[in-house]
C-alpha cells in the first residue's frame, strides 16, 4: 500500500465525486453553482470542466425543481449526486425526498429504485445566523427509506460519499461546514466506509462519549483535557445515523459503563435520544449513572461569532458532563 | 381520424366511463378503501393525449390517475385490483388509487398536487439524454399550476429545452376551490408565456379537439423544440372524491350545464351521424359492460399482500453494493 496523504474534507468530497463520476457516466452533480464557482467551499472545483455540463449542472435557485428533476432522471436509471447548498434550503426540497425519493421503492413494490444521493451542510461556524446554520439531521431520521450520513472526517467523508453514489437506496450525506478545511489522512487506494457500521475515534475505558460530526473533533478535544487528569474517553462516531451501529456503541458502553451522547442539534425529539434509548435498553444493568446527553441549545443559531459558538457544545461542555456521569 | 379510429376510440371511452362508475361503487361499498376521486367527465382529455403518444413515452399522474394510466395502456383489471389494495394491481395494491405506479406501462404517479411537475423534468432529462426521442407526459390540475413547483418545474424544462410534455386539466375546482377564483390568470395556460412555451387553451369536453391538440404539441416535444403546455378545459361531474359535499361549492345546474357537454354522446352522436349503426354501438356496450363485470369478479376474489411483504420493499438490503469481503 502506498502511504495514505493528508488531504482536506473539502477535497475528499471532490475526490469521491470525481472517481464516481469516471467510473460510472450516469453518475452526475445538480446543483446551486456546483458548476462555475465548483460549490460555495470549492468541493467540485475543475469538475465542470472535466466532465461537461452533461455531468455537472448547475441549477436555478429552485429546490425544489432540482430535487424533483433529480428523482424523476432517478427512477428513470441516472444517479444524481443533489447539492442543496445548505441544509436550511431542504425545506424547499422536501416533498420530493420525503414523499417522493424514499416512497417509489415501497410503492412499486420493489420495482422501481432512486439512487439519489443528497449532499448538503448544516451547523455553525459561518456567522451565517438562524437561516443558514441548523442542524436538521433528525428529519430525516424520522423517516424510514433513506440512509443518513454524517461524516466527521476526510476519510470518512470520501468513503461515505462513494458508498452513497452506489447504493440503490437514497442517501442523505450531511456535511459540516466548519469541516472542509480540516484535514487527515486519505488512502490512495480506492476504498468504501460502509453504512451502519460506527468508526471508534479514541479508545479509553471511563466513559463513552458517542458525537456526530464536527462535534467529534469537540469530542476528541475532550479526551484529550480529560486524558490530562487521568479520565480515560473512548470517543464513537456512529457515521451513519441511521442505520445505526447499535452493538459498537453498545459493547463500549458495557466496557466503560458510562456515557454521554454529543449532538449540534437540540436534544428534544431528536437522534440523541434514539442514541440514549439504545444505550438504556440494551446497557441498563450495565450503566453506573443514566446517559447524559450535551446537545445544542433549543434556540435559532445567534449571527454574532461569539454567540453562534455560545449556543453550541464545545470541549468544555463535553469535559464538564463527563465528569457528571463520572462523579 | 377515420370512423375506425373513432370507434376505437368511443369504446375506451365507453370502458373509463364504465369502469370509474363501478369504482365509485366499490368505494361507497367501502370495497375501494379510500382516496379515490373520480374521473368522470374528463375522459376525453386523457383519452385524447392517448392518441398522441407512444408506449415507450412515460406519463405521470397525479391523484386522480386511471384514466390516465387506462389512456396509457393499463388494463381495468389492473386498475381495478390496484385499487382495491390487491396483488393483481401493478403495484400489488401498495399504491392504490392515489399512488398508481404501473412500471411496466412506464406510468408513474404521485398524490402531492404539484409534484409530478417537477418530477417530470428529471425523466425528461434522462430521455434526452438516452437520446431516442421518447418524451414525458405529465397531468396536473387548475390546482397544481399555484404550487412553486409548478412555476419552478417549467422554468427547468424551458431553459433546459427539456422534451415534457404539461397536460393541464382544468377541471374548474382544486378540491373545493373554483378556479375563477384561485387562479390569477385566465386562460391558465398563459402562464407559458412567462416560460418561453407555446400555451395553448382547448375544448376538454371533445376528445377530437384534444387529439389534435395533442398531435401538435406532442409532434413538437418530441422534435426537440422544448416544452409544451395544454390546457384542456372540462369537467368533473362527480365530487373531488366520491360524496364529498358538493352543494358547498357548485350548484346542481351547473354541473347539469357542463353534462350537456358530455364527451360520450358527443363523439357517439358524431359517429351515428357517419353512419354507424345503433344497434352495433349498443352491442359493443354491453360487451364492455360485461367484460367489466368479469374483471370486478376477478379483482375481488385477489388476496392482499401480507405485512411482510408490505414492508419488505422500504429499502434495498443495505450495503449490497460493496463486496462482502470489504464489508467491515
Amino acid at each position: 500500500m502506498t502511504p495514505a496523504r493528508t488531504i482536506t474534507y473539502r477535497n475528499a468530497i471532490r475526490e469521491a465525486t470525481r472517481e464516481e463520476m469516471r467510473r460510472d457516466s450516469s453518475v452526475y452533480l445538480i446543483g446551486e453553482d456546483v458548476g462555475r464557482w465548483g460549490n460555495l467551499f470549492g468541493a467540485s472545483t475543475g469538475l465542470l470542466e472535466e466532465f461537461g455540463w452533461e455531468q455537472v449542472k448547475d441549477s436555478p435557485i429552485s429546490e425544489a425543481a432540482m430535487m424533483g428533476c433529480a428523482v424523476g432522471s432517478a427512477v428513470m436509471g441516472m444517479r444524481p449526486i443533489v447539492e442543496v447548498m445548505y441544509i436550511d434550503f431542504i425545506t424547499i426540497a422536501m416533498d420530493q425526498i420525503v414523499n417522493h425519493a424514499v416512497k417509489y421503492h415501497q410503492l412499486s413494490n420493489g420495482q422501481v429504485k432512486v439512487p439519489v444521493t443528497i449532499r448538503t451542510q448544516g451547523g455553525i461556524g459561518m456567522r451565517n445566523s438562524s437561516q443558514h446554520s441548523q442542524s436538521l439531521e433528525n428529519w430525516f431520521v424520522n423517516v424510514p427509506g433513506i440512509i443518513v450520513a454524517m461524516p466527521s472526517t476526510p476519510y470518512d467523508a470520501k468513503g461515505l460519499l462513494k458508498s452513497a453514489i452506489r447504493n440503490d437506496n437514497p442517501v442523505i450525506l450531511i456535511e459540516h461546514k466548519s469541516l472542509y478545511f480540516t484535514r487527515g489522512e486519505v488512502p490512495q487506494e480506492e476504498y468504501l466506509v460502509p453504512f451502519g457500521v460506527a468508526d471508534v475515534k479514541r479508545e479509553g475505558k471511563d466513559v463513552t462519549i458517542i458525537a456526530t460530526s464536527y462535534m467529534v473533533l469537540q469530542a476528541l478535544a475532550a479526551a484529550q483535557k480529560l486524558a490530562a487528569e487521568s479520565i480515560s474517553a473512548e470517543v464513537i462516531d456512529p457515521r451513519t445515523l441511521w442505520p445505526l451501529d447499535s452493538q459498537t456503541l453498545v459493547d463500549s458502553v458495557r466496557k466503560t459503563r458510562h456515557c454521554v451522547v454529543v449532538t449540534e442539534a437540540p436534544a428534544e425529539g431528536g437522534w440523541s435520544g434514539e442514541a440514549s434509548a439504545v444505550i438504556h435498553e440494551h446497557c441498563f444493568g450495565d450503566l453506573v449513572k443514566p446517559v447524559k446527553r450535551v446537545c445544542g441549545m433549543r434556540t435559532g443559531v445567534p449571527y454574532p461569532t461569539h454567540l453562534e459558538k455560545a449556543v453550541v457544545p464545545d470541549a468544555d461542555w463535553i469535559v464538564a458532563s463527563v465528569k457528571d456521569v463520572l462523579a | 381520424m377515420n370512423q375506425d379510429q373513432l370507434l376505437v376510440l368511443y369504446r375506451k371511452m365507453v370502458e373509463l366511463r364504465c369502469l370509474d362508475e363501478m369504482l365509485l361503487e366499490l368505494k361507497m361499498k367501502g370495497l375501494i378503501m379510500d382516496g379515490f376521486h373520480p374521473y368522470q367527465g374528463q375522459e376525453a382529455v386523457a383519452l385524447g393525449i392517448g392518441t398522441a403518444i407512444r408506449p415507450e413515452d412515460v406519463v405521470i399522474s397525479n391523484h386522480r390517475p386511471q384514466g390516465h394510466a387506462f389512456s396509457k395502456g393499463t388494463t381495468s383489471r389492473q386498475i381495478m385490483a390496484e385499487f382495491l389494495g390487491r396483488r393483481g394491481g401493478p403495484s400489488q395494491g401498495i399504491g392504490g388509487p392515489m399512488q398508481f405506479i404501473d412500471v411496466d406501462n412506464s406510468f408513474f404517479c404521485g398524490s402531492i398536487v404539484g409534484s409530478g411537475i417537477t418530477f417530470a423534468t428529471g425523466v425528461a432529462m434522462a430521455l434526452k439524454r438516452a437520446g431516442k426521442d421518447r418524451i414525458a407526459v405529465t397531468y396536473f390540475g387548475d390546482g397544481a399550476s399555484n404550487t412553486g413547483s409548478f412555476h419552478e418545474g417549467l422554468n427547468l424544462a424551458s431553459i433546459w429545452k427539456l422534451p415534457v410534455l404539461f397536460i393541464l386539466e382544468n377541471n374548474q375546482y382544486g378540491e373545493a376551490m373554483p378556479v375563477r377564483e384561485f387562479v390569477s390568470v385566465y386562460p391558465i395556460s398563459k402562464r407559458a408565456e412567462s416560460y418561453s412555451m407555446p400555451g395553448i387553451t382547448v375544448d376538454g369536453m371533445d376528445v377530437i379537439t384534444v387529439a389534435e391538440a395533442a398531435q401538435t404539441a406532442v409532434g413538437k416535444v418530441r422534435r426537440g423544440e422544448g416544452p409544451y403546455l395544454l390546457e384542456a378545459v372540462t369537467y368533473r361531474f362527480k365530487g373531488h372524491y366520491g360524496g364529498d359535499p358538493e352543494h358547498t361549492y357548485r350548484t346542481r345546474e351547473e354541473v347539469e350545464q357542463w353534462r350537456q357537454k358530455d364527451p360520450l354522446p358527443r363523439l357517439k352522436a358524431l359517429l351515428i351521424d357517419s353512419g354507424v349503426e345503433v344497434g352495433a354501438m349498443a352491442a359493443m356496450e354491453n360487451e364492455v359492460s360485461e367484460a367489466l363485470q368479469n374483471d370486478q369478479a376477478w379483482a375481488l376474489e385477489q388476496p392482499f399482500l401480507t405485512v411482510e411483504e408490505a414492508t419488505d420493499h422500504v429499502m434495498i438490503p443495505l450495503n449490497s453494493h460493496i463486496p462482502k469481503e470489504r464489508r467491515s
